[in-house]
Parts: structure tokens; sequence; C-alpha cells
């Protein structure tokens, strides 16, 4: 491994330690503690919460807005690719053929739905005045990252760069919002939990 | 507004101090400012401003969260919008949680994430609480239940000979000299509990219930000492005032040795009480805690009451308290009850637990300074009604039903608004 490699596989760790750190936190602080009794299960509630309860037709922050729901759909899907490509990258592998050319393709495709949220946070009053730096840097890393991954793919002389521009992804995310990598999965155990003691989840 | 002292300050951070509370920073550090909950809120609806949307109700707590409790919010805290806890944004949490927010909780299942939106307003009324800035308005309603034991300040003198009234009319409305409204009695399976405005301004739907217990021969009374169903320091974030409250109805249901303890027409009540309450006071209840709604309908599916739909012939529509439906599970017992009682029941678009808030809630018809917010967020609510036709409007909830009689003067809708009390008690068949 190079030494720009090395870099990358040192802030993959640290990002790894980080989010374990926060991610053991939850698990150590456990359920929550209700008094009141009981209407409904909270397991299938959780359960409920992770899948059906993500269905788009159920969903106004979907429905309403499907344009920004899909780009949404495949910016993550780009992420969890380059990420993906990012071990096998490390082992030195790298796909080939028909396959590449998919995968390329698909990250321009995930990288250009990233730079449409972008724009819509800069163009849309509402959002922008929503918005704060963190907002705005955390897609330019994970857009640029998808986007780099494709240009490394298709010619290996950019992966210097890549290997760079990953390595500040993986120092960025511990900081700002991009943790909610990790706090989503407890957002959506909380709601079942909520939900499923008061009988609300799964619906009757 | 009083000035904040830096003990204040310190006691509103300590709200926010999640070191014990998984749920408190995962809700922290989940919203990602997409701004996709906008057209889930009813402020954000009626007057689309960015200051409406839930993410940015949720961002002005978990900005001053970040400011002391993370790494970035410390070293950074223009780079993640943290925010110093001082007056001026004091002042906008004022603005946003109380005058902007009726913690209705239409958001949080349309979330992208699945923030529970709501809990993080509860924590930031909570810390405004703690400092001081709860709404002089609100404060006053709660003190009144403090000192007098109900929210309306009403005397046990003219509680008592409400209550004599109303069994006298009840007595003829039934033709029946036994029929009571037992006050004190020791031992009954149902301590019944009432709204406040009941006695001062719905007597009959005081009547209507207890032509209901009438009808099904139950055993039950109320307590003069304590027979508030509410518990407005839900509202205000004031959890040691809310669990004086509430300990005041655990102690009266021991006191007067009920079974279960039946909370009348009240969407923050039952909230307040059967979910809230026990984590007021961390202690469990040793007695059933349940909702007329639900009681009425278990009356007519035993049979203990006889409904004649026939009786009700206008067109009725269904208005899903939100604390009722949406966080409480109640939504399939009013329906049960309505299409048992009324000739013909029409739902309202969204219904049960996507309803939209009629504005009543989160203390807001106690808070009179934000009336005017009140009343526009109330034209969705209207303009739902009116999409329906109906004729009269069934809720159960007097706070509701408060707001939905000032919308239905405002926005002229010429319906008539009733609990589910007087709606099965109008359908009662007697013998």
């Amino acid at each position: 491994m190079n030494s720009y490699m090395w870099f990358s596989l040192f802030s993959f760790a640290i990002c790894l330690v980080s989010c374990l750190y926060h991610f053991i936190r939850l698990i150590r602080l456990g359920k929550p503690q209700d008094f009141s009794a009981p209407l409904g299960e909270v397991g299938p509630a959780v359960m409920y919460a992770y899948t059906k309860a993500m269905d788009p037709r159920k969903k106004e922050s979907a429905f309403l807005h499907l344009p920004t729901y899909t780009a949404g759909i495949l910016y993550h899907l780009g992420t969890f690719l380059s990420l993906f490509l990012f071990v096998l990258f490390l082992f030195k592998t790298e796909p080939l053929g028909i396959p590449r050319w998919f995968i390329i393709g698909f990250l321009l495709l995930s990288g250009m739905s990233g730079f449409a949220i972008f724009l819509k946070r800069i163009i849309k009053k509402e959002l922008k005045a929503l918005s704060n730096p963190d907002d705005f840097i955390s897609n330019i890393l994970v857009t640029s990252v998808q986007l780099m991954t494709a240009i490394s793919l298709y010619n290996p002389r950019f992966f210097p760069w890549y290997f760079i521009l990953v390595s500040l992804f993986f120092l960025y995310l511990p900081l700002g919002k991009l943790k909610h990598t990790v706090y989503f999965f407890a957002a959506r155990y909380h709601l079942g939990f909520f939900y499923g003691w008061r009988g609300v989840w799964p619906p009757k | 507004m009083e000035k904040l002292t830096k003990e204040k300050i310190q006691q509103g951070l300590e709200v926010l101090n999640g070191s014990a509370d998984g749920k408190l920073i995962t809700h922290l550090n989940s919203c990602v400012h997409c701004g996709l909950c906008a057209e889930s809120c009813v402020y954000y609806l009626a007057d689309p401003q960015a200051k409406y949307i839930p993410a940015a109700k949720v961002d002005i707590v978990s900005s001053i969260y970040r400011r002391y409790h993370t790494l970035a919010g410390k070293l950074a805290p223009g780079l993640v919008g943290a925010r110093t806890l001082d007056e001026r944004t004091i002042e906008e949490m004022v603005d946003l949680l109380f005058g902007a927010c009726t913690m209705c909780g239409r958001c949080v299942p349309h979330c992208s994430i699945g923030v529970d939106i709501s809990y993080v307003i509860k924590k930031g009324r909570e810390m405004l609480a703690k400092t001081g800035y709860v709404p002089k308005t609100l404060q006053t309603t709660i003190n009144a239940a403090l000192e007098t034991g109900n929210n309306m300040g009403i005397s046990d003198q003219e509680f008592t000979d409400t209550l004599k009234w109303l069994e006298e009319d009840l007595q003829f409305e039934v033709n029946d000299n036994s029929a009571t409204i037992p006050l004190n009695e020791r031992g009954r399976e149902i301590l019944y509990t009432l709204n406040p405005r009941e006695p001062k301004f719905f007597p009959l739907s005081i009547s209507a219930m207890a032509k209901v217990f009438w009808a099904a021969k139950e055993s039950w009374t109320l307590s003069t000492q304590m027979y508030d169903v509410t518990n407005y320091a839900y509202y205000s974030g004031n959890f040691d005032e809310a669990a004086v409250i509430t300990r005041r109805l655990y102690d009266e249901m021991h006191h007067l040795e009920a079974k279960s303890c039946i909370l009348a027409e009240c969407g923050h009540g039952s909230r307040a009480f059967r979910w809230e309450g026990p984590n007021y006071i961390k202690n469990s209840f040793p007695f059933e805690v349940s909702t007329s709604v639900e009681l009425m309908a278990k009356y007519i599916r035993e049979g203990k009451i006889q409904v004649d739909p026939n009786k009700i012939t206008e067109l009725v529509t269904l208005h899903d308290p939100c604390n009722l439906a949406r966080t409480g599970g109640i939504w399939k017992e009013q329906r049960y009850i309505l299409n048992n009682s009324v000739q013909n029941f029409v739902e309202m678009t969204p219904k049960g637990i996507d309803n939209l808030c009629c504005g009543g809630g989160g203390g807001q018809l106690a808070m009179s300074e934000y009336n005017d917010r009140r009343m526009k967020i109330g034209e969705l609510k209207a303009e739902q009604i009116r999409k329906t036709g109906a004729k009269i409007v069934a809720t159960p909830c007097h706070n509701c039903v408060d707001q939905l009689s000032q919308l239905n003067i405002t926005y002229k809708l010429g319906v008539q608004i009733k609990t589910l009390a007087e709606i099965v008690a109008d359908a009662l068949v007697i013998e």
C-alpha cells in the first residue's frame, strides 16, 4: 500500500472508532424506561419502524417530494457503494468489465443526485435558512467521494486524489451531521419503542 | 423578559445533558436538515415560513446541545450552527416552541430519519421552564390547578352545586329518581375524571356521561377533591409541577379505593395521566387507567348499553385528538362508537393517526398571545370539516371542542360540536 492508502486506512480507523464510541454509548444507555402500562408490543413496532414505516407511500417526506426522495435514495446507495469500493481498493481489487462501467455510471448518477440536492439547498430559500456550513460541507464531501470514485475507476491516475478525498470524508464524518450514519438506526428504534408501547405501531 | 442569570442558564442546559438518556442524544443527533417535514406541519401549511418547519424547531434545541456537548460545537460552533444559550436564543425558543408548535407529533412518522420532533420540542419547553420562561398565560392556568385543584379555579361549592342540578336533570331525563351522580363514594369500580371546562362551560357533557353510566348500571363516582383530568404542566415542561398534579389523582384513587380510573374526553389529559404520569412520579400505577372512549366502546360491544343509530340522522364527522389517536393508540374505538351510534358517518381526510391538529393543543388555548396563529392554523381544520359536508363534528377532547367551537364561529362552518358522550347519550335506547 502506498502512503495515500495508509492515510485513508488510518482515517477510516478513526472514523470507525468514533462511530463505535457513539454506538456503544447508545447501547449502554439501553432501552427507554417507561413506568406506564403498555397498550401494545415493542418488538413488532420496532420491526415495523425499520421496514414498512419507511414505505414511501406512507411518508409525506417521500410521496410529496418524489424527485428529492428519489435523489436521496440514489445518493445513499451511491454512498454505500463507494464505501464498499473503498474496502476493495484497499485490497487492491477493482471491478472489471461490464460491472466496472455499470458502477461508474451509477456513481455518476448518484453523484449528480447529490449535486442536485446541494443546489436545492442553495436555491430554495427556506432550506437555505435551515442550513449551516456543516450541511453544505457534508454534501460536498459525500458527492465528491462518489464522483471521484467513478473518475478513478475510469482513470486510475486519479487514485491519489481519491484517497486524499476519502480520508477527508472519514475524518469529517464523526464531527457533523454525517453522524446520522449511526443515529438513524437508534432513532428508528426509539420511534418503534414509543409507538409500540402505546399501541400505535404496527397499525391495527 | 426577565434577566437570564448564569444559574438559570445552567439549569436549562442540564436538561440537555444526555449522559443518561439515549433517546435524547439520539434525537438531538439525528436531524439532517432535509426540510421534508415542512408539509406535515399545520403551522408551516398555514404560513409557509422557514421558522415553522419542524426541523427548524428541532434545530433551535439541538443547536444548543451541539454548542455545549459536541466537539465540533465547542471548537467551531459556526461550522455546525451551534448556538449559545442566551437571551436572544431564549426569546426565539419561546416564540417557536410555545408559540409555533402544538406538539401534535404529526411530523414525527413523516420524518425521513425518524426524529421524535415533538419529544425534542418538549425538551426545549422543559429548558424554558427551568430557566423561568414559561408564558405567563400558560403558567396562570397551571397555578390555578396547583392552588385550587382544577385549572379553572372552580370552587368546591360551585362544583357540587353544578353536579346537584345536573343530577336532578338526569333523574328527570331518564325518569328514575334513583339515578345519581355519585360523589366521593369509596370502593367503586370507576373513579371518573372531568375536564374543568365541563362544569364551567359544558355541563351537559357531564350529564351525558352520567346518563351513559346509568344506562350501563355502572359502579362509579366522581371526586370533589380531585376530578381534573387535565395537566397543563405537561404543556409547560415543568415536570415537577406535572408530578404534583399527577400525584393528586393518584392519591385520590387510593383514597377512594376505586378499581380503575376513567379519563374524560381530553387528549392531553389522557396522555398526561396515562402515559406521562407514571414517569412523572417514577412509579407504575397499581390500578387500571383507561379513557371514556374505550369504556363506551366496550359498553356497546358487550351490550351493556343499547344505541340506536337512527336517532342521529345528521351527517357526522370525527376529529381525532392528536394525543388520543396519534400518540395514545386510540382511534378505532371512536369509529366503532360512531358507526353504531349515528346513521351517517363520514371521515375527514387525512384521518386517524394522520389527522391534522385542530390547533388547540400544546397549551395554545391558554396562551392568548398566540391567538392569531392558533386561528390561522385552525383554518386547515375548518377546511377539512367543510369538505366533509358534515353537520356535526364529534371529538373526544374538550380542548378540541373549545378550539373547534371557535373555528366554527370564525370560519362560519355552521356545525354542531359534540363529544362522544353526548353522541352516545343522544343515541341511547332507554327501556
